[in-house]
């Protein structure tokens, strides 16, 4: 039973990302119209609040977080991502998040110490 | 004598990094137009290729390669990404690309293995 908590402590937990995500992309975006002006403070707001929090979960895991927020024009946008590392250990987390204006993918890539 | 000794940090070296991810893009859609049919075999080719050179390379890192095309209509496009880790011996490079037709975004990151 103890090896199950130390398991779970130092494991990459999808669901555990992907809300913090959703809470962070809900508190600086929310449901704003796209701004030129505006949007980097968005992205870099999102990415930063991201870390924090994921960095207070204390696992020992170093983290990448992408932000990507595009205007609803009927543009097509195509991402994808390949990851070299320790298939054991290491995980990602990716959410699609959109408002009337805007979409934003925000990718969570969590690799082991 | 070129010995690798594992005391010595490696770092990552994010121009011989930023060339080879050219080369890939140039070499998958260098000339062609945006197509909405082909745009998601694109951005997978652009991600394995960039990965098995940069992992070809040799050097103690593990990677991620994060491919973005869109395609050129006016709309606006922002990225950032922000990284938690040993800023001694890791790091990322971007590489922004165009053609007439479409914008590609393309990010490696590297993360050094602990030997």
């Amino acid at each position: 039973m103890d090896d199950d908590q130390s398991a779970e402590e130092t494991a990459f937990v999808v669901e555990e990302v992907s809300g913090i995500v959703k809470e962070s992309l809900e508190g600086v975006i929310g449901r704003s119209s796209y701004e030129h002006k505006r949007v980097s403070q968005w992205t870099s707001s999102v990415v930063e609040q991201c870390l924090a929090q994921l960095s207070k979960l204390g696992k020992p895991f170093k983290y990448i977080v992408t932000c990507i927020i595009m205007q609803k024009n009927g543009a097509g946008l195509q991402s994808a991502s390949s990851c070299f590392w320790d298939t054991t250990t290491d995980g990602s987390c990716t959410v699609r998040w959109e408002n009337k204006h805007l979409y934003c993918i925000v990718s969570v890539f969590g690799l082991a110490i | 004598m070129e010995e690798y000794h594992s005391g010595d940090e490696v770092s990552f070296n994010p121009d011989e990094a930023s060339n080879v991810v050219k080369e890939c893009i140039e070499g998958i859609i260098g000339g062609v137009d945006y197509s909405q049919n082909k745009v998601n075999q694109w951005t997978a080719s652009i991600v394995e290729h960039s990965l098995t050179q940069l992992v070809k390379q040799g050097k103690p890192f593990k990677y991620i390669v994060n491919c973005a095309v869109m395609q050129k209509s006016g709309a606006g496009l922002h990225t950032a990404n922000s990284c938690y880790w040993d800023t001694t011996t890791d790091g990322s490079c971007t590489v922004r690309w165009e053609n007439r037709t479409m914008y590609c975004v393309v990010s490696v990151f590297a993360v050094a293995i602990a030997l």
